[in-house]
């Protein structure tokens, strides 16, 4: 069947590749609903940058976290370009699912920043996907109401002011995305191996210089303060919309909502310090990316090539940052007046100086959001909690798939 | 005498006994109710996300039916095109299932063939199978032949294997009496003519029963559909899988308000189904019951 | 023959004897056919019509001709070709080179494993269907001929047709259900339980990998115990909530719709109807709707919180020591509030549909006994105890089997309630991804979705049907006594 039909194909591109315009389907897929405003204006850019072709672009929407997932059930039937975030770029490129960029590359290499066209490519050292953005990390948002910029500085002065105004400062405790920031800034260390598939873990360290178990006491404390909520993103935008939250760690994309609901007030600095037994240690986090990548089935994987470049050029990215706020990996429309102007950006860039790049093996986000759980839930247990980092470890350094 | 008496003053003891049971009964509608009130109420109110800090919204507006109803490119709410949708797999879903129902149920019921009861005995073995465990095959299966992300192919999803649902119809048709058959074969009535004139005209509680769960299968269920409808594209869901990606993390906030209209105006049909059908409904289940 | 001879001989017979012995006749029946055939019905072995054209059936001829041709037809293009590749599930990884001019990728001529696999199984069905199909038709062929040397009438084409609505009208009627339950029941069953033993997961997935054959390797991953690989820890922990949840699910629902439709119905309630549909209402709305809503009317920074906060409930069960932060009461997100709240929720959910056949039923019990009960002086304790209960228990008891099966496998509620909400607190239990609020079949879900693990879901959902067949034999040996059917016709 297969041979039959490359057959075909081999018939039809011969047939249509020598003179007139042909049918070009593709179908992309964006992250969420607030990008299609974004992603019609590059289609309608596209269509007028190609005049030759007749091309029909679907969008979908598929989030971009979870886009490996809905990828990999059926590569076949993916989109044939699409949006994720770097994290799943490991789990894209052992399956097969990405697309070397074999239409020059060296142009997007040179365009882009070096840490984001690191996150894209393989480790064959091949290009297999387009940076777009540059801001798949975190810091705080505050409200200046409240806080004082010499406040932001510290977590635990955020807290007490928080707790002394009857309000929150809301953190993602449960997600091994952002509970990563505590022990990394520790000096603890947490990184995929060789191999792409599986993570090297010491946050059960007994012999650095600040144990695991000092930050987990740490964490206890700091879930503990009456000033301090556990919120991932869907909790955050609520309470900053309702008043109740006046802080919190989270990235771009939400960036919007916080200015909408402070207003003048709006402001974004880098993570704070914490204490840990009796030091000052600065939070790290994770820098991320997203990137597009195109799907090596695709009927038309040479189009495809072209729109995912062409959604991630300077001026795609550029009227991203406008309409999204999302920070470009676009050297030049990152130099750009308005986006070094923008706050969140500012305080993404300030943070980087902390940030280490996202390459995590899928065994890490389960383990890791529960630690956080039990964290956030006070220990209810009483675990050692020795045991309890073991354990975590052991999830989290476990072979890809038991 | 004395019994008329005790109509006119009942005692004390009584009316306090009628006080407190009808105080529970409003305590548990109460119960029930909330949660639905809270939805209408959502459905009205001005806030796009959840109400969280009051129960009753502070103002009123139709803006989340207007916007569910007449959408503008949001891909987010596509309500109409999903509608359509589902009500296009419900009505097939429905005419083949019910079809499929009754003629398993009749032949297992009504006839004597030598593989009744090994077929009776598979069909058992297999409803004792986690129904997704193979979704991932019949999905593969419907890829080969090009009806993933079509309403063909869903309808097939949702119809092939309904025929194992036939016991609840086949209890049904066991309590209509042997001897009216009989008698219509006398007559040179053949299998059909029995089956045709004269066991369905008398099976029309679970054929209602039948018609109704086959119509409301595709407004209930997500998963398969969204195996199936995997190309990302809006206005190719059904009502399920859009509704709930309006609750998801990302929209939530921003489309609560549309999720509780669409909700409603779901609930609407379903209600005046189930009204018009109630009588029918109860007879089908507890008539098929007797012999499950 | 002798088989059968003997099966009779012994007189009742078990199931299992009876259908080998059914199965023996059928092969006997053929080479009976084969044995005392004429040279037609011999030669309808090779060519399937011939026997009945020699008799003057010349459109069934035709017609069997014609699916012979098909099968045969299949066989070198879509039988041989997969099946020769069975044992091993390909070799042939995929391979690709973008080729400038055209602008395609150009592929080798690959191997998909599960392609393979499910046109094998396939394959397989349809040989054994062509082969029970030829074996019949050596016999009909034999039959016809009989039929014509003692001088009967032979079935004219249309003769066949009027038997199909008449007494050959079971396979009318079930020649479509049976080819739909073949096709997307029975074969993905097959191939899903085939992937249990397969090493089918995240590392092997088609087309751009292969998996193979592994024994029965996973099953023994099931049952290791390692911190790392905790699915033999995590299974029992699942295992013995999906089914503390079923029973518990059901008979909640069960016996309190049995008490509130009997609460609602006596005749010292005011209003019946009114009350009913004040429990109706939850059943017009979409269960996934209601659940989804419920979620968010119970989550941490949901409506519920606040007012439990605004009223100081919240601190006083933080005070006390039932909750871990005075913030928010963890309807949805801990173990010991989760469990018994998802189980509230489902009762809320069912009910009312419980409520609905109850009244059904209750309206239904002959009135004479009920009657005579109170004439006896029995109270209402003992009336319910000793006649209702019984009488709802004779109808409902079989249907309460199958609630239980579909409570073991009731997806909706648990995942709408738990997915994207609960975050599991037992690290164990995360490294196998699974949570303390999943059951069997949500974690054989998430394996698939979210780890594309489809070997040990496979292995889990075979574990799924083996718990749900005990309970079903266990429970139906001692319910049913025999079956009953003809003795209510």
């Amino acid at each position: 069947m297969k041979k039959t039909l490359a057959l075909v194909l081999v018939l039809m591109m011969a047939m249509t590749s020598v003179a007139f315009a042909e049918d070009i389907s593709l179908r992309v897929w964006v992250g969420d609903n607030n990008d299609e405003e974004w992603i019609n204006g590059v289609i309608e850019n596209f269509k007028a940058a190609y005049p030759d072709n007749n091309y029909t672009i679907e969008v979908g929407i598929v989030s971009e976290g979870d886009c490996s997932k809905n990828v990999l059930s059926d590569p076949e039937a993916a989109a044939d370009v699409f949006t994720f975030a770097d994290d799943q770029f490991n789990s894209l490129y052992n399956a097969g699912a990405l697309q070397e960029v074999v239409i020059d590359p060296e142009t997007i290499i040179e365009a882009n920043a070096d840490g984001a066209v690191a996150a894209a490519t393989g480790t064959d050292g091949n290009l297999y996907a387009y940076p777009a953005t540059a801001d798949n990390g975190y810091f705080m948002f505050y409200s200046k109401e409240y806080f004082t910029e010499e406040d932001v500085q510290s977590l635990d002065k955020m807290l007490e002011v928080a707790a002394a105004a009857g309000k929150k400062v809301g953190f993602p405790l449960s997600n091994g995305w952002y509970i990563y920031s505590f022990f990394k800034g520790a000096g603890l260390d947490m990184h995929i191996n060789e191999d792409g598939v599986t993570n090297t873990c010491n946050w059960n360290a007994t012999d650095t210089e600040i144990t695991g178990v000092q930050v987990v006491e740490a964490l206890l404390a700091i879930a503990q303060n009456p000033g301090f909520i556990n919120a991932d993103s869907d909790p955050f935008v609520a309470g900053v919309k309702d008043g109740s939250i006046i802080a919190g760690v989270s990235g771009t994309w939400n960036a919007n909502v916080a200015q909408e609901a402070w207003g003048d007030n709006y402001a974004a600095v880098k993570l704070p310090t914490f204490t840990v037994g009796d030091k000052q240690v600065q939070m790290s986090s994770f820098a991320g990316y997203k990137l597009v990548g195109v799907n090596p089935h695709s009927e038309f994987v040479g189009d495809a090539m072209d729109f995912a470049a062409f959604m991630t050029n300077e001026e795609s990215q550029l009227s991203r940052f406008e309409l999204r706020s999302q920070g470009p990996a676009n050297k030049a429309a990152a130099a750009s007046e308005a986006v070094q102007a923008a706050p969140a950006i500012a305080a993404l860039a300030s943070q980087a100086a902390y940030a280490t790049v996202q390459r995590v093996a899928d065994p890490y986000w389960t383990p890791a959001a529960t630690l956080g759980e039990i964290i956030a839930n006070n220990n209810p247990d009483g675990t050692d909690l020795q045991t309890m980092l073991d354990n975590t470890v052991a999830g989290i350094t476990a072979a890809a798939l038991q | 005498m004395t019994r008329a008496e005790h109509v006119n003053k009942p005692s004390r003891k009584k009316i306090v006994r009628l006080t407190i049971r009808h105080v529970v009964l409003a305590l548990f509608a109460a119960f029930w109710l909330i949660p639905i009130l809270w939805l209408v109420l959502n459905a009205f109110s001005v806030d796009k996300g959840p109400n969280l800090s009051h129960f009753f919204p502070q103002a009123f507006t139709l803006d989340h039916f207007r916007n569910i109803l007449l959408p503008g490119g949001d891909s987010v709410n596509q309500f109409p095109r999903w509608f359509m949708n589902t009500l296009i797999v419900g009505c097939f879903n429905c005419l083949i299932s019910s079809a499929f129902v009754l003629m398993v149920a009749y032949a297992m019921s009504c006839m004597r063939f030598k593989a009744r009861k090994p077929m009776m005995n598979v069909a058992i073995i297999l409803n004792l199978f986690p129904g997704f465990l193979s979704m991932i095959a019949v999905y593969f299966i419907l890829k080969e032949f090009g009806l993933t992300n079509s309403l063909t192919g869903l309808v097939i999803v949702y119809s092939a294997g309904s025929g194992l649902g036939y016991l609840i119809a086949k209890g049904f048709f066991d309590t209509i009496s042997k001897s009216l058959r009989e008698a219509a074969w006398i007559e040179g009535a053949n299998e059909f003519t029995v089956f045709w004139k004269i066991i369905l005209p008398l099976a029309k509680p679970i054929i209602v029963y039948t018609v109704i769960n086959a119509f409301l299968a595709p407004w209930m269920d997500f998963v398969m559909a969204s195996l199936m409808l995997n190309s990302g594209v809006s206005a190719q869901k059904t009502v399920a899988l859009g509704l709930f990606a309006m609750v998801d993390k990302v929209n939530r906030n921003n489309y609560f308000g549309e999720f509780c209209a669409g909700g409603v105006i779901v609930s609407i049909p379903i209600s005046i189904l189930f009204v018009i059908m109630q009588k029918f409904y109860v007879e089908g289940i507890t008539g098929g019951s007797v012999k499950g | 023959m002798s088989m059968m001879q003997q099966t009779k001989a012994r007189g009742r017979s078990s199931g299992l004897t009876r259908a080998f012995s059914s199965v023996g006749e059928f092969f006997a029946g053929t080479a009976e056919a084969f044995r005392k055939g004429d040279i037609w019905t011999r030669l309808s072995a090779l060519v399937c019509g011939a026997g009945f054209m020699a008799r003057g059936q010349i459109v069934k001829g035709i017609l069997k001709t014609l699916v012979e041709a098909l099968v045969i037809y299949l066989i070198p293009s879509f039988i041989v070709p997969n099946l020769s590749k069975f044992g091993t599930l390909g070799t042939v990884v995929a391979q690709k080179s973008f080729d400038p001019v055209t602008r395609k990728n150009v592929w080798n001529d690959y191997d998909n494993s599960f392609l393979i696999l499910l046109f094998s199984v396939m394959s397989l069905v349809l040989i054994i269907v062509a082969v029970v199909l030829w074996m019949k038709n050596m016999r009909a062929a034999y039959q016809v001929q009989r039929t014509q040397e003692r001088g009967k009438h032979v079935n004219s084409f249309r003769d066949d047709l009027d038997d199909l609505l008449g007494k050959r009208f079971h396979i009318t009627l079930l020649s479509l259900p049976t080819l739909g339950v073949v096709l997307l029941i029975i074969i993905p069953l097959i191939v899903m339980i085939l992937i249990a033993f397969t090493n089918y997961d995240h590392d092997h997935l088609p087309p751009n990998a292969l998996f193979t054959w592994v024994g029965l390797k996973n099953f023994r991953n099931l049952f290791n115990m390692s911190p790392e690989s905790s699915f033999g820890y995590s299974f029992a922990k699942v295992l013995s909530w999906t089914l503390v949840w079923a029973v518990m699910a059901t008979f909640t629902c069960f016996i309190l719709g049995i008490l509130m439709a009997m609460f609602i119905n006596n005749r010292n309630t005011m209003g019946k109807r009114f009350w009913r549909t004040c429990f109706m209402v939850t059943m017009a709305v979409p269960q996934f709707v209601s659940l989804l809503l419920v979620r968010n009317f119970f989550a941490n920074q949901g409506i519920v919180n606040t007012l439990c906060k605004n009223i100081g409930l919240t601190d006083w069960l933080f005070n006390i020591g039932a909750i871990p932060t005075a913030n928010y009461i963890p309807f949805l997100t801990n173990p010991a509030w989760a469990r018994p709240m998802i189980l509230l929720i489902n009762i809320w959910v069912g009910i009312p549909y419980q409520m609905l056949i109850a009244t059904g039923i209750l309206m239904n019990i002959p009135a004479d006994l009920t009657e005579a009960a109170r004439i006896d002086g029995a109270n209402a304790w003992q009336s319910f105890w000793h006649i209702t209960m019984p009488y709802i228990m004779f109808v409902m008891g079989p249907s309460l089997v199958n609630s239980v099966v579909g409570n073991i496998n009731n997806f909706n509620v648990i995942y709408l309630l738990s997915h994207d909400v609960y975050v599991t607190q037992n690290q164990l239990m995360a490294n196998a991804n699974a949570s303390e609020v999943d059951l069997l079949i949500t974690w054989l879900f998430g394996l698939t979705q979210d780890r594309q693990n489809y070997k040990m879901a496979s292995v889990i959902g075979i574990l799924v049907f083996v718990v749900c067949a005990i309970i079903t034999l266990v429970a139906f040996n001692r319910m049913i006594k025999g079956d009953k059917e003809e003795s209510f016709q």
